[in-house]
């Protein structure tokens, strides 16, 4: 830790390690976009390949190793070696959680164990749960509570708010001053969506994100301590870690700075640490007016707190998740799907997609015509924050499988160009009481322009129409042709009737299976 | 009297004048009558980038259009995200020599553009235009995406349809448009050439001008003004436009057409598609209009 006239604190380290960890995230985060080439260019993914959390629901889910998600048994083996590291340097959502502390300043001390354990039981259940058939776990997983707050509201707000200054400094401000302003906007637009964006669930999101952020006024770091729980997994094997943090001694005699500074509750009163709760901030470290805290290869104190799970309690959360799976099968959902719900190319079968799908909002994100929208209620509580498509708002670019390779799970699968081109996620049908040429007589046929199928799925017939005036026009009513229609929706999004279109799509025909549309049939 | 007062009177005698001549409105039509034959210039070859030079040659050159220190805007379909050789967007290798040419003509700077139906950042890619203008390596060649701030309403005083529409303004404050148009089937306007490509320099909703597409192109025509058409008729497609997609529905013909006027460029473009000029219901608005010559026994051809 030398450096040629400077010597760092130990908590500085992980402050940069921090930092350094968060632009990589942030980074990748921007990067998560087309970039001229139809393969991504950045692994943006890698950060939920990295969690074991996910990794285990994806895998219990779906019942198979999930080969995508192996690189999580790395950040476990480090676990088992260096601690609970991942969460005081790596985790995002906890540097964004450190570095909003100001704002949210912690009301009492921060030496309170009480309910830790509630994470603990949130993770058993949430994990028997997801083996049962209800996969929750990606609601609350850290990673993606935090990218869906970042793309669903805070990346496109920040688009709208730089771009309504640069419009106001570029329609009013004089030339002098747009020669400053515009270099500095084209520079911003890197970092921003390249056109403006939009999302369902963009409050809710983001209004999620606040209050983990604000749960620290409580204590601080309240949801790591208690809620989170990907941190619990990592708590369990960092209980067994070879290296650990130790050193208060009864020589330290009234002093507990250590205790006072620790902002996990992780230091007792004996100034013993809990090895599971430490996430290695190392603010004790340096705080320790005697030097006495190392970080060592260490076997575990004796008076270590274990982590005190209530047998009643691991048995109620183990039991909820078995038994809350079977309500699922009395829902309407069990027998008719919403037919408007179309998921994107490549989804797998409804029940392993949703097994699969961590919610993280990648595919969304990285949608380059912003037709991903997160669902709400449609494919049930299980199915909040999945990717549909909705193509009012926009539609599936054809050349386009942005979205299988950004998903980390492979609930979207990689498609190849020519494979995703012959991917049905759904069909067009017409309503001929809106649409133009059936029920005004008005020429029109924009969907059969934008149709791209090269043997278009949209066709016409040459037609006379009596119109508005009475009068009897030549004119060209448009007809879905179902083998050819794939569900990109871009007819739905070009239609240009205000309000609802006149072409709709819906999930009718979608290549994969769907094993809960009327079942039992006629 | 010293020389001040010369010029302030010399000044104000001038704005009297022209305060009183009488103004005429002239009938287009009368107009039109009056007009030389429109001259348009055809060329085949293979060499795309060559063809370009050939066939403005018969028009006076590039210099004829463009003067030393023109802004330029040279406006390619580039609408889809298609490949060159599916024939739904303008050969780079034509918008390339074009915008060289304006280049060497002395253009101060050339802008390139489209409003695309699919995204954007995909049609410039895919198209290969963009990596045409930025392989010239000339800071004075442009290819940017549309930035919406740009968007500006315009009175179009002579619509019939249309009165008003957002236009792009950098198609608007050039000195020289040049349209560089691909030639292909449509479903509603039948062929899309050099007016219906005006359509990319429109904000707004656009699919509502499809409900009156003929005299909707021709309103716009009498605002958004080339001087100088090129239309790409290197490959047609035949079937399936304005998108394409299957290399079977192009056809290969090695074409280019140059002329001033925008009218007959359409009109005589038509014409290898195996269609007369009035089968494409913009040609007959605009011509109507006195936009330009559609008739083609008053069209001098010329093969470059």
């Amino acid at each position: 830790m030398h450096l040629p006239g400077i010597r760092f604190s130990s908590s500085v380290w992980r402050r940069i390690g921090q930092s350094l960890f968060f632009a990589l995230f942030l980074f990748l985060f921007i990067k998560t976009d087309y970039a001229g080439v139809d393969e991504l260019t950045w692994a943006v993914n890698l950060l939920f390949r990295l969690d074991p959390l996910l990794a285990f629901s994806a895998i219990l889910a779906g019942k198979t190793v999930v080969a995508l998600m192996l690189p999580a048994l790395v950040t476990l083996v480090l676990t088992l070696v260096f601690g609970r590291f991942f969460c005081g340097w790596i985790c995002p959502l906890g540097s964004l959680i450190d570095g909003s502390r100001h704002l949210f300043p912690p009301e009492r001390n921060n030496f309170d164990p009480g309910r830790r354990q509630l994470k603990y039981y949130l993770l058993i259940f949430l994990l028997s749960s997801t083996l049962f058939g209800l996969p929750l776990t990606g609601l609350i997983d850290p990673f993606s509570l935090l990218i869906r707050g970042f793309t669903f509201a805070v990346h496109p707000a920040l688009d709208y708010a730089t771009t309504s200054f640069f419009t106001w400094t570029y329609q009013h401000a004089p030339a002098w001053l747009n020669a400053l302003t515009e270099p500095v906007y084209a520079l911003l637009k890197h970092m921003l969506p390249f056109a403006a964006k939009v999302y369902g669930l963009s409050v809710f999101s983001l209004l999620l994100l606040l209050a983990v952020l604000g749960l620290s006024s409580l204590e601080s770091r309240f949801f790591c301590r208690k809620i989170c729980p990907l941190g619990a997994l990592l708590a369990i094997f960092s209980r067994f870690s070879l290296f650990r943090l130790a050193g208060g001694t009864p020589e330290c005699s009234k002093c507990r700075q250590c205790r006072n500074v620790c902002r996990m509750g992780a230091i007792d009163a004996e100034r013993t640490v809990t090895s599971a709760e430490c996430i290695l901030c190392l603010d004790c470290m340096a705080h320790c007016p005697g030097s006495r805290i190392h970080y060592s290869l260490k076997r575990q104190a004796a008076g270590e707190q274990a982590i005190d799970l209530s047998r009643r309690a691991v048995i109620t959360s183990l039991t909820a998740g078995v038994l809350v799976p079977l309500i699922l099968p009395t829902r309407l959902l069990a027998r008719f799907a919403d037919p408007l719900l179309v998921r994107p190319p490549g989804a797998l079968p409804e029940t392993a997609f949703l097994g699969r799908c961590v919610r993280c909002g990648e595919c969304m994100k990285v949608c380059i015509g912003n037709a991903l929208q997160p669902a709400w209620l449609e494919a049930g509580l299980e199915g909040i924050f999945t990717p549909r498509l909705i193509g009012r708002i926009g539609y599936c670019e054809y050349n386009c499988t942005l979205c299988g390779q950004a998903c980390p799970t492979g609930a979207i699968r990689r498609l190849t160009r020519d494979e995703k081109q012959v991917t049905v996620i759904g069909r067009a049908y017409f309503d001929k009481n809106r649409c133009l040429p059936y029920a005004k007589g008005v020429p029109c046929i924009v969907c059969e322009e934008h149709c791209p199928t090269p043997d278009k799925a949209i066709k016409f017939r040459e037609a006379k129409a009596l119109n508005s005036k009475g009068e009897l026009v030549e004119l060209r009513k448009p007809y879905v042709i179902e083998e050819l229609c794939i569900g990109c929706g871009i007819c739905e999004n070009r239609c240009p009737l205000n309000g609802g279109a006149a072409v709709i799509v819906t999930a009718e025909g979608e290549s994969r299976q769907r094993n809960s549309i009327t079942k039992d049939g006629y | 009297m010293d020389r001040r007062q010369f010029i302030r009177d010399v000044f104000l005698w001038s704005v009297g004048a022209t305060l009183t001549i009488p103004r005429f409105n002239i009938l287009p039509e009368v107009l039109a009558a009056e007009k030389p034959r429109s001259l348009l210039s055809l060329a085949k070859g293979e060499d795309y980038f060559a063809l370009v030079a050939r066939v403005l040659t018969p028009l006076g050159g590039m210099k004829n259009f463009v003067r030393p220190g023109d802004r330029v805007v040279v406006k390619p379909n580039i609408g889809w995200d298609r490949s060159p050789e599916q024939g739904a967007t303008t050969h780079p290798l034509v918008v390339k020599a074009l915008v060289v040419q304006a280049l060497e003509a002395g253009a101060s700077k050339v802008f390139v553009f489209d409003r695309t139906c699919n995204e954007q950042r995909r049609c410039y890619a895919n198209s290969g235009v963009e990596k045409a203008i930025v392989e010239i390596g000339d800071s004075r060649a442009v290819i940017e995406h549309i930035d919406p701030r740009k968007f500006i309403p315009v009175d179009i005083a002579k619509g019939k349809s249309i009165t008003k529409w957002e236009i792009y303004k950098d198609a608007l404050d050039c000195d020289c448009y040049i349209n560089v148009p691909v030639a292909k089937h449509h479903g509603l306007s039948r062929l899309t050439l050099g007016l219906k490509n005006s359509m990319g320099v429109l904000g707004g909703n656009r699919g509502s001008l499809h409900q009156n597409i003929g005299q909707n192109l021709a309103d716009l025509a009498t605002v958004i003004r080339p001087k100088l058409t090129v239309i790409d008729a290197t490959r047609i497609l035949l079937r399936s436009g304005p998108q394409g997609g299957d290399i079977k529905d192009v056809k290969k013909i090695d074409t280019l057409i140059a002329s001033a006027d925008p009218v007959a460029a359409d009109a005589y473009a038509t014409t290898l598609f195996e269609l007369k000029p009035d089968a494409i219901a913009s040609t007959v608005a605009a011509y109507s209009m006195g936009l330009g010559e559609m008739d083609l026994a008053r069209i001098q051809v010329v093969t470059a």
